[in-house]
């Protein structure tokens, strides 16, 4: 459902993302995890189709995001970590236009809205003006936005910063339903705990490369730590730091 | 990928409901304001008509030389605004497209970029062009009521200034577009400032008169008109879209309607083939660029040298920067906390290329303006007209200045955004960092419009007296112009907004301009009415007296005030 082949993204003399391989399949919830500036906002906007990589290809549900872009997003939503929302437009309002700009039946939208409007605790703020709304409620509404059209792939980065605990808990909840259902889920986060309790598997990135993949047993194999995954990411990163600095 | 015009509509639809929503806010939240702000702009159309009108009527009275001029000063005007506004559409054309978080979310969704580019292009035009319709409204009705022209001269021009606007501001979104793709901050800089000074140069040695004698001026009038008139025939230049919009607006006021069909045709075609371009080819682009200004690389990180330089400051980013190094040695008293404020705010607006391309811009045309004053110096003989030159040149002046004010000065506050609270909390407390910020825009501010003053006086040839006369006019209206902008930023901060030009485009930055400009008009007549120069006999001391206690009050009122009200404010501020 995720294809990244062999992507790569320079930024002039610097490489973000060098040479990333990876296969996603339908239905399944994928964590990245990396130190900061390791190159996984860069990898998902290319993703998102937001930036062009230097070379390789990455697709979506079997588009390619750079020759295919209209197929390819109409089947991908994408949360960034601090969403735009038009101010000065109710959540109401808001989730129609982007229901629309999706093409779908006011029937659909309606459907959609109802089903997660009242899960995200989002009633009582439906038509007061997003410019009043708090950082975790715009959160939320940026999230009702993207899963309105029932994207195939779910793009998010760093999904829980401003949400409270309940409304956590709901995310994840959602998330892991529509995971089931067939929605492929890739998340970006620092926050381990996210990636340990939903991910099917996880994906480390440092130094723009992805240094390890595989469900948590195969991580804690691969660094020879057994504790948590705290320990496992730490072992990991220090590894190809080492590496690295080997090399060098 | 084929555009889809359902998704271009929507985006006009929720847009409008934005803009719609902003002005109810607006007109809710203080209707006085609001009342003011639409008193002000009746009040610009009134006098703008009346000085257009009045100064079309003088050169009128030229017997056999008034229609060419007034025809001469047409293909001017609207060549020298063909020419702002390309400068207007590249820079909003660039903010709107690469430093917009609405293009940024647009770009993830199932839209063509080809759409994203067109929504963009529309909305930027239309911000870039607004003003220029302003500007010219009152002009083209005071030129039709001067040749009693009836109403479908007015239809006729409208059509055509729309037609006109399509050209500057597809060249603008062009050039933004290929600067993104092409050109990193840096390098961007570098061309503008090439741009700017080699203009102000060849506009310098162009605009230069040639020296008039007395003797030319009784006995060759025409060989001396012709002579001047050479100097703008440039703007004749049958490709320029200017000369096709004056020309096709001068015919129609002849009658001569066939030409005015065939320049709306030529317009029209233009318009038509230029504007589809736009609309159908710009989308790659567009996205090309959007990429490259995102992924921060740019042509010059291809080139060898450029590497070198780079890794050549890397080694120097520890190092204490040279501007620090310059104050810290024009201010040796200066404590830390002060300096790295001043620091800072100098880099930020440094580093913001359309900030201070748009200071150069407005005080390069007025210097250079200023120093061809000399050359007209010997005809400026008669004391009245040597008094109304000086106390125009104060005024456009001051008008530049409040422009840069409001522009710049006045969304400093609201630019620390959700950051204010690092300057807030630190040791030295935010009614402090309003006052370096009040006192650095002054200081910089000082410099430019003293300057220019002191060189209109040397120009004009004023005596000592009289230039110390402006000196302290000019030096008086800067303080209290920076006052108001500080004070106005501080009370109406929007924290919510990055874009600074969003941010003066609201409810405050509106008024902040709409006093600006209601003082400049009062301060500059009370100047001139207090002038002991303004008439051969001497002025009665009650009037000089009164005069001057006008305009001290005016500015304490409206500068003072707010900058003390905002000072109370950042004391009391709750973050």
């Amino acid at each position: 459902m995720i294809e990244l082949v062999q992507l790569v993204k320079k930024f002039g003399t610097l490489t973000a993302v060098a040479g990333i391989d990876l296969a996603v399949p339908r239905g399944e919830f994928f964590a990245v995890l990396g130190p900061n500036a390791a190159g996984k906002t860069t990898t998902i906007k290319m993703m998102a189709g937001l930036i062009k990589p230097t070379s390789g290809v990455a697709r979506i549900a079997g588009f390619d995001v750079q020759t295919q872009p209209l197929e390819a997003r109409r089947r991908l939503a994408y949360v960034p970590d601090f969403p735009f929302l038009y101010d000065k437009l109710t959540p109401w309002e808001f989730l129609r236009f982007t229901g629309q700009l999706f093409q779908m039946s006011e029937e659909r939208i309606r459907r959609g809205a109802d089903e997660l409007i009242p899960r995200f605790n989002l009633e009582p703020y439906i038509s007061k003006p997003i410019e009043g709304l708090s950082h975790g409620t715009r959160q939320r509404v940026a999230i009702v936005s993207a899963l309105l059209h029932d994207p195939e792939v779910f793009i998010l980065d760093e999904p829980m910063v401003g949400l409270d605990p309940h409304h956590a808990r709901v995310l994840k909840d959602i998330l892991k339903e529509r995971s089931i259902a067939g929605m492929t889920i890739f998340v970006s986060t620092h926050q381990l705990s996210v990636a340990e309790e939903m991910a099917d598997r996880i994906g480390i990135i440092h130094n723009g490369k992805l240094i390890a993949v595989g469900t948590r047993d195969e991580l804690r194999r691969q660094s020879g730590s057994d504790g948590a995954l705290e320990q496992t990411f730490l072992a990991l990163t220090a590894q190809e730091a080492n590496l690295a600095e080997e090399n060098r | 990928m084929s555009a889809t015009p359902g998704h271009l509509r929507l985006l006009i639809s929720v847009n409008l409901r934005q803009a719609w929503r902003r002005l109810q806010t607006a007109g809710e939240q203080n209707r006085l304001l609001t009342g003011v702000i639409f008193l002000f702009i009746a009040g610009y159309f009134m006098l703008a008509f009346w000085l257009f009108y009045r100064g079309m009527r003088f050169i009128e009275t030229f017997p056999g030389l008034g229609g060419l001029l007034v025809e001469r000063l047409f293909y001017l005007l609207f060549a020298s605004l063909f020419l702002l506004l390309l400068f207007s559409n590249i820079v909003i054309a660039y903010s709107n497209l690469f430093r917009n978080r609405e293009t940024q979310f647009l770009v993830s969704l199932p839209i063509p970029t080809e759409t994203i580019f067109q929504w963009k292009f529309l909305e930027s035009s239309l911000l870039a062009s607004w003003a220029f319709v302003f500007l010219i409204a009152p002009l083209l009705a005071a030129y039709g009521l001067t040749h009693h022209q009836p109403w479908h001269f007015y239809a006729i021009t409208s059509a055509l200034v729309l037609l006109f606007v399509v050209l500057p501001s597809v060249g603008g979104a062009w050039v933004a577009v290929n600067v993104a793709r092409y050109m990193e901050r840096k390098s961007f800089q570098v061309t503008l400032v090439l741009v700017a000074i080699v203009t102000v140069a060849l506009a310098t040695i162009w605009f230069r008169p040639e020296p008039i004698t007395d003797e030319m001026l009784e006995t060759r009038v025409l060989a001396v008109l012709d002579r001047m008139l050479m100097k703008t025939r440039f703007t004749m230049f049958p490709l320029l879209p200017s000369y096709w919009l004056s020309t096709g607006v001068l015919n129609w006021a002849e009658r001569a309607f066939t030409g005015t069909l065939f320049f709306t045709l030529v317009l029209l075609s233009n318009a038509l083939f230029f504007g589809f371009l736009a609309f159908t080819r710009m989308g790659e682009p567009f996205y090309a660029a959007s990429s490259a200004v995102h992924s921060r690389g740019a042509l010059f990180g291809h080139w060898d040298w450029f590497h070198r330089w780079q890794s050549g400051r890397s080694q120097k980013a520890l190092k204490i920067g040279p501007l620090e190094k310059i104050l810290r040695t024009v201010l040796p008293r200066l404590s830390s906390e002060y300096l790295a404020l001043l620091v800072k705010d100098i880099r930020v607006f440094w580093r913001d290329t359309t900030q201070w391309g748009q200071t150069l811009m407005l005080f390069g045309l007025l210097g250079v303006y200023i120093i061809n004053l000399r050359h007209f110096s010997q005809q400026l003989t008669n004391p009245f007209w040597v008094n109304l030159v000086s106390f125009l040149n104060l005024g456009a002046c001051s008008l530049n200045l409040a422009t840069l004010t409001t522009r710049f000065v006045y969304p400093q506050f609201s630019l620390e955004g959700k950051r204010v609270w690092i300057v807030g909390m630190a040791p030295l407390g935010l009614m402090r960092v309003v006052k370096t910020k009040f006192a650095l825009t002054t200081i910089s501010s000082l410099a430019l419009t003293l300057g220019l003053i002191w060189l209109s006086c040397r120009m004009l040839k004023l005596p000592n007296d009289r230039t110390l006369y402006f000196v302290f006019g000019v030096v008086v209206m800067t303080f209290t112009l920076n006052g108001l902008a500080t004070g106005l930023g501080v009370l109406y901060p929007n924290f919510r907004e990055e874009n600074p030009s969003k941010i003066v485009s609201g409810f405050g930055g509106t008024f902040c301009l709409v006093l600006s400009f209601l003082y400049i008009v009062g301060a500059v007549v009370l100047l001139a009415v207090g002038s002991p120069w303004a008439k051969r006999g001497a002025q009665p001391i009650e009037i000089l007296v009164t005069c001057w206690l006008g305009f001290a009050t005016l500015s304490m009122v409206i500068g003072w005030i707010p900058l003390k009200l905002a000072l109370r404010k950042a004391a009391q501020f709750e973050y």
